[in-house]
């Protein structure tokens, strides 16, 4: 395993500040994603799971530090490298997916002039065999008809079609890493569901690792060989994605999350009401002390508000809680 | 109860349809029009929730938006506790208007962001002229905030202080601020996190079981549709393609296009005629699957489908429905399709 790390990131601090004070949206983030390992990272709005996987690019928002921490990359460490090399590492070893492929294409260019740009701007290919790579990359990503759509401008194409556009993009210089940060969410349920295969099948195919970035359960159990839970810009819990999905989270957050959906066991408003999480989630600038999650937790205790959790279990399977569920589940989680 | 006769349902949409004009077609070239929603009839119950569900374009919102009369249908009727929606206008709809309200899908852009909790729930009272008196008025604000599991200190707040679950409750406080019978909620959890949507949901639920509300709930969210409602509509390019019991229809689905949506095995590629490039609906009333479909046959290329019927509470629109049903044609004349289709097993 050690020699087929890809990405070891250690203890990642991010601090960002805001009109409410400063904040660490990213606190203390230690992960690793193996070669062709495909790795989901779950959280709800404002866990930090955006940001997590920004900064694994060198992309950091306005006003935001690095307080800490190492992402070590294909034996380079990524946090002190100078920007002329990130930017040749962003695109060629590393690519990212966006949840909204309106926004992240430019809607003044045809699809094939921004390919173009990736290929120009990184290899010294020539025209014809850009054009040629281009359209092969278009059918890989399940168009059927690539000339066609290498000729149209984004807003002429569908959102599933642009989504993978999207896709050939990211893969278009073959990178090690494909980062998709909510790639189904602004999709249809079936077109999302093809895109999941797409992605399933590619990453199979070529090798490629995958950090999946998303808050749809069902979707992360889709693709991910391991999941990330983040809650309040921690990492919470690890744990292969079969033990996750069936015999069940053991942070109580990962629990409630699975309770929360239909999927994990009522069936009906005629049975019960949903098992929906009291309260919200803290805001960044007003965390409680001990565990972020204590106030909305059935099983916390004085414990849990006052000290913060230590991590329990080891590498790939591990869980930051004071009172981790070793229970099996209720009922079976069903894939959405 | 109320005493309403049992069999009158609270809302009966027949053969709804909207077309819009689309872009183009110049002085002497023929307007091309749209039809984005063809022929919908559905009822809804008193304390019943029917879940609508379809893709983007499919027409949901339009429905719904023709249900509020937000939006007048082309043809068709509206019958709310059997009153003829369309055929009101002026003071006679507005009178109607305060026993059906619209629950929206973005709570950021639906609440003004510069008035209060307050302002905003009493606003609908004010215009029915239901509670004159300022400080009574006050008092049911303040029970309608906490009936939505807000509390009444956050009455002078602004929509900007809450996140996008307590938006949302101050939408539905607002809806049912002059005690409607009928909720419409247009995707009113796809832009909320996880725990948010559950507790949302469970308010909806409530809502219909403990103050006998009835709901249209149009949603993309399979189980969750599957949750929450007793019967179900498939939008499929503006028809509807498949209804019946929730639990029924989802769980053994009939038409084609039902079951990709309910068990999401699918073909990994973009089919060449995906819904951007297939046919307009309605072309020649063939089916709008039939790009789509993998069990098409001769005859789904020649006649319109037919809309069949089983066991007097499902329906599909379709040659070749799943199960080991026998279906019987609801319209056997109009349709002028064969009386008997073979069952065939389900794959």
């Amino acid at each position: 395993m050690a020699e087929a790390t890809l990405l070891q990131v250690a203890n990642l601090t991010l601090s960002l500040k805001t009109r409410e004070g400063e904040i660490v949206p990213v606190r203390d983030v230690s992960f690793s994603l193996g070669r062709g390992e495909a790795v989901g990272l779950v959280g709800e709005s404002g866990s930090g799971k955006t940001l997590t996987g920004l900064s694994l690019l060198g992309l950091f928002p306005p006003g935001s530090k690095v307080d800490g921490g190492r992402i070590s990359f294909d034996g380079e460490d990524l946090l002190t490298l100078p920007e002329s090399r990130l930017r040749a590492i962003r695109g060629q070893k590393i690519s990212m997916i966006f949840q909204e492929p309106q926004s992240a294409l430019n809607p003044v260019l045809t699809v094939e002039t921004q390919i173009r740009e990736i290929y120009r701007s990184h290899t010294s290919l020539s025209s014809t065999e850009i054009g040629e790579r281009i359209l092969e990359g278009l059918r890989a990503a399940g168009l059927p008809d690539p000339l066609t759509v290498s000729r149209s401008y984004p807003h002429q194409l569908s959102g599933g079609m642009r989504q993978r556009v999207m896709i050939a993009m990211a893969l278009s210089l073959d990178p090690l890493l494909v980062i998709a940060d909510e790639p189904t969410t602004a999709l249809d349920p079936t077109v999302a569901l093809q895109i999941l295969a797409l992605l399933a099948r590619i990453r199979k195919r070529s090798g490629q690792s995958l950090l999946f970035i998303s808050h749809d359960l069902s979707h992360v159990r889709r693709v991910s060989d391991r999941v990330l839970l983040m809650y309040a810009g921690r990492i919470v819990e690890e744990a292969p994605s079969g033990r996750f999905f069936s015999r069940g989270p053991r942070h109580p957050y990962g629990r409630a999350l699975l309770a929360s959906r239909p999927e994990g066991g009522i069936l009906t408003r005629k049975e019960a009401p949903l098992a929906a999480i009291g309260g919200q989630v803290p805001p960044l600038w007003d965390l409680p002390t001990g565990c972020s999650f204590a106030p909305r937790c059935g099983r916390a205790d004085t414990l849990c508000t006052t000290t913060l959790p230590l991590w329990s279990g080891g590498e790939g399977e591990r869980v930051f809680c004071h009172h981790p569920d070793e229970s099996p589940l209720g009922a079976p989680v069903h894939a959405a | 109860m109320l005493p309403d006769a049992p069999t009158l349902p609270l809302l009966a949409a027949e053969g709804l349809s909207r077309e819009f004009d689309l872009p183009g077609g110049g002085l002497f070239s023929r307007k091309r029009r749209l039809e984005a929603v063809s022929e919908v009839s559905f009822s809804i119950g008193r304390r019943e929730v029917l879940g609508l569900v379809g893709e983007s374009g499919s027409g949901k919102t339009t429905i719904g938006r023709m249900v509020m009369r937000l939006l007048p249908p082309t043809r068709g009727r509206i019958l709310f506790d059997g009153v003829d929606l369309t055929a009101l206008s002026g003071r006679a709809l507005r009178a109607q208007r305060r026993r059906f309200q619209m629950v929206f899908q973005d709570p950021y852009a639906s609440l003004n962001p510069r008035m209060r909790v307050r302002e905003i729930v009493e606003e609908p009272l004010l215009v029915h002229g239901i509670d004159p008196d300022p400080s009574s008025r006050r008092e049911r604000v303040a029970r309608l905030l906490e009936r939505v599991g807000l509390s009444s200190r956050d009455m002078e707040r602004l929509p900007r202080e809450f996140s996008g679950g307590g938006r949302q409750r101050v939408g539905i406080a607002r809806a049912i601020a002059c005690g409607p019978e009928l909720l419409v909620a247009d995707e009113p959890i796809a832009s909320l996190d996880l725990s948010m949507g559950a507790q949302i949901i469970n308010l909806f639920s409530s809502l219909v079981e403990t103050e006998a509300m009835s709901l249209l709930f149009i949603s993309h969210d399979i189980p969750m549709v599957r949750y929450l409602s007793d019967r179900v509509a498939v939008l499929y390019r503006g028809r509807i393609v498949e209804s019946g019991p929730a639990a029924a229809v989802l769980d053994a689905p009939r038409h084609p296009y039902t079951r990709l949506l309910a068990d999401g095995t699918l073909p990994e590629a973009e089919s060449p005629l995906s819904p951007a490039s297939s046919p307009e609906p309605g072309t020649a009333g063939l089916c709008a699957f039939l790009p789509r479909c993998d069990r098409a046959l001769s005859a789904c290329r020649l006649t319109p489908p037919p809309r069949l019927s089983e066991g007097g509470t499902r329906e599909v629109l379709c040659h070749l429905p799943q199960g080991e049903s026998s279906w019987s044609p609801l319209h056997p004349f109009s349709q002028g399709l064969p009386t008997h289709v073979p069952a065939t097993p389900s794959r």
